[in-house]
């Protein structure tokens, strides 16, 4: 067994353990650090592995919450079944978006602004849908709070703790898969090079169609697990510009391109803004805003001095080899 | 800058008040208790809500004082969502977990929402200062109380004033436009304007409703087109600063309606909409929930208050944070214990009749709903909002039609 899977494996086996140890605080911390994670490393396979920045990918989290949400509330679908209808509809918007751009030759931060303009569209779109709520929100009759039901994602904190850390999980494992099969190879050539991939006779617009459409669909998974854990939607929260750059800070922080960047970006940033939250409490900064001045500050330490994420610089210092699947060759 | 006049009411005014209406509902003494109790104020104090909810602080941080001397000791706790429903959720555990015996909170609904849920799974009473969707009192919580009206409440009781005012003045107008930022706050306000018009028999057509880019600099269309329905009345749904570009269009444009009115937004009663249009921005009026003017207990407030933030507006947000600290601490002292568990008891039995905002005695329906809240009228009259309606709490009387703009000295 490999140094790198011994290494995820006590990771794993930390998480499913700590709840027999952890209060409900430090919970509920793991349960943003593991959705911060999972949508992380769902926004990587786009940019991270095919190189194309989306940065309104809260657009596919809030379509997916949405489907589901109002599936459940109107019709009474259990959110096991409506998790395939938010998927699909994400996956239908990402793959009218891409091919939008691609077919028209959008590229690098123009691509980005397509991605931005639709998220705003859909938000201001979605204010306008009475059936929706409109900007009054969407409320999940909250109910069974006690007990375990996956189908209808109703229940103690706990089931949800289980639930992140399984899609995070399942996640890790479905991008390991992919970097190391053809179509994982195909993303790394366009986005190394997308002139010389085609050159070489890879489908450029399919590769990165591809791309969008499995990042979008499996974001939405995430904006399943958000609706039916916070039990509200509202189009200024679940489509914002905020939502989509915290998605994004986790693997770029951790390390872009990487399979385990997302997931150690996460398990920084989000304990990072808690101690530093507790520190400057302690310390009697009582002073608004204190601790996104010192979080800010963190962030540029960290991409100053660790531009490529502190994945690849750990993982040196730790003896570990980049996965064969070209990870952290970036 | 305040918005009452204040007669002299000292803290021990103040605690004559408080013992008189402990007496009148039939508590014991107050007997000053071993403990304070330990309460978590759960506000956006940075982001985008960072405004409203230092405003939320601001009444916090002098409420303690005048609690005390109330014999109703208590010791805020006081943590920032950030803005985010994240950050709400994990600081109302964090806070639980650092001993809080109640929270109060969190003025953004969706943020308020996820806190209820941690409240409910805790059994700790939640205590809403402000939040206006009403789900968040029809999910069968048994921890959540709120003392704030529900957004068709806030709507209803903004549009039916207007009535109250063409009542009181004996002039009705003939015809409204209807202007609103077409953010989410005003889209919001809109909808909810546009379902309730039609049903409140309202006197007067709504000729056309004109949604605006507030970050937009120059709004001379849309002043424009509200002048040329011919309406003789302004219905605005102001959120920030828009509401001076709107004023001086319309000064810019001569266009004279009897009066600008909002159903129910920020704007118009703030410093800066003072400070910037000066004489333009008197006779504006605005109907929501305020600090009742003539109670002893909140010009004991004000005058904390004003001592403490000279400069701050003392508004709705102050006094609801403070009547949230009130209420909980009520409800410990009937309890006489600081246990969430007595003290979730004590609650729905909760009857204050002397508090700080305009509205019969804080009592909670089944859902944890105070059904006394009550709207008012505020209308700027020298820089300054004052109390219009309702008559009984009114400071000055209201003036509609307002003089034209070239008319004021």
């Amino acid at each position: 067994m490999s140094r790198q899977a011994i290494l995820l494996g006590l990771l794993l086996a930390a998480f499913a353990l700590a709840p027999l140890v952890a209060g409900p605080y430090l919970l509920s911390v793991l349960v943003v650090v593991m959705y911060f994670a999972y949508v992380g490393q769902a926004w990587n396979i786009m940019m991270g592995f095919a190189g194309q920045l989306s940065l309104g990918h809260t657009l596919y989290v809030g379509l997916g919450a949405y489907t589901a949400a109002a599936l459940f509330v109107h019709l009474g679908v259990p959110a096991a079944l409506g998790l395939f209808a938010a998927a699909a509809a994400a996956v239908a918007v990402g793959g009218v978006i891409g091919a939008l751009g691609f077919r028209f030759g959008v590229k690098g931060v123009y691509f980005a602004l397509l991605t931005i303009a639709f998220a705003e569209f859909t938000r201001i779109l979605f204010e306008h849908i009475p059936g929706l709520g409109g900007p009054a929100g969407l409320f999940l009759p909250v109910g069974d709070r006690g007990g375990i039901d996956l189908i209808h994602l109703r229940g103690h904190p706990l089931m949800f703790y289980y639930l992140i850390l399984a899609m995070t999980v399942g996640i890790f494992l479905l991008c390991r898969r992919l970097v190391r099969s053809r179509l994982g190879y195909t993303w790394l050539a366009v986005r190394e090079d997308q002139e010389a991939a085609a050159a070489l006779g890879i489908n450029v617009f399919r590769a990165k169609l591809t791309a969008v459409m499995l990042s979008a669909g499996l974001t939405a998974l995430g904006g399943v697990f958000f609706a039916f854990y916070y039990n509200n939607l509202f189009p200024n929260q679940a489509f914002s510009m905020n939502r989509s750059i915290e998605i994004i800070l986790a693997p770029i922080v951790g390390g872009l391109g990487t399979l385990f960047g997302p997931i150690l970006g996460a398990l920084i940033l989000t304990p990072l803004g808690e101690l530093i939250t507790m520190a400057t409490e302690a310390m009697g900064f009582k002073a608004a805003g204190i601790k996104q001045l010192c979080y800010g500050l963190s962030l540029l330490a960290i991409v100053k001095f660790l531009p490529d994420g502190v994945w690849p610089w750990l993982r040196t210092r730790l003896g570990l080899e980049p996965d064969a699947g070209g990870e952290g060759e970036s | 800058m305040s918005g009452h006049s204040s007669p002299m009411v000292n803290r021990r005014g103040f605690l004559a008040a408080g013992v008189a209406g402990a007496a009148i509902l039939g508590l014991r003494a107050p007997a000053r208790a071993a403990q304070p109790l330990k309460i978590g104020l759960l506000l956006p104090l940075s982001g985008g809500l960072a405004r409203e909810g230092q405003s939320c602080k601001r009444g916090a941080d002098v409420t303690p004082a005048l609690l005390a001397d109330m014999g109703m000791p208590v010791q805020l706790m006081v943590a920032d969502t950030e803005t985010s429903i994240d950050t709400a959720r994990t600081r109302a555990e964090k806070l639980i977990a650092d001993g809080a015996q109640v929270l109060i909170g969190a003025f953004d609904s969706a943020h308020t929402l996820a806190v209820a849920q941690v409240c409910e799974q805790r059994g700790v009473p939640l205590v809403i200062n402000i939040a206006a969707a009403p789900n968040i009192t029809e999910q069968g919580f048994k921890t959540v109380f709120r003392n704030f009206p529900t957004a068709p409440k806030l709507v209803t009781e903004g549009l039916a004033l207007m009535k109250d005012v063409f009542k009181t003045t004996g002039t009705t107008p003939t015809k409204a436009v209807f202007l609103h930022n077409n953010d989410t706050f005003g889209t919001a306000m809109a909808g909810a304007v546009n379902k309730l018009f039609p049903t409140l028999d309202m006197p007067f057509p709504l000729v056309e409703t004109i949604a605006y880019d507030g970050a937009a600099r120059d709004l001379a269309v849309e002043v424009g087109k509200a002048k040329a329905t011919g309406a003789d009345l302004v219905l605005l749904v102001p959120h920030g600063d828009d509401c001076i570009r709107i004023i001086r269009e319309m000064v810019k444009q001569r266009f004279e309606p009897k009066a600008v009115v909002s159903p129910g937004s920020p704007g118009m009663y703030e410093a800066q909409f003072y400070k910037t249009l000066g004489k333009y921005s008197d006779y504006c009026m605005t109907n929501l929930p305020w600090i009742n003017p003539k109670t002893a207990m909140s010009q004991a407030l004000l005058k904390a208050f004003s001592k403490a933030y000279p400069d701050a507006l003392f508004e709705m947000n102050i006094g609801y944070t403070f009547e949230a600290i009130l209420i909980a601490a009520d409800a410990a002292r009937r309890a006489g214990s600081n246990d969430p568990k007595a003290i979730l008891a004590a609650l729905p039995a909760t009857n204050i009749a002397e508090h700080v905002m305009i509205g019969g005695p804080i009592v909670f329906d089944a859902k944890g709903q105070n059904t006394n809240t009550r709207s008012a009228t505020i209308q700027n009259f020298g820089g300054k909002p004052l109390v219009v309606l309702p008559s009984d709490v009114a400071e000055a009387k209201p003036v509609f039609p307002a003089p034209g703009w070239q008319q004021r000295g």
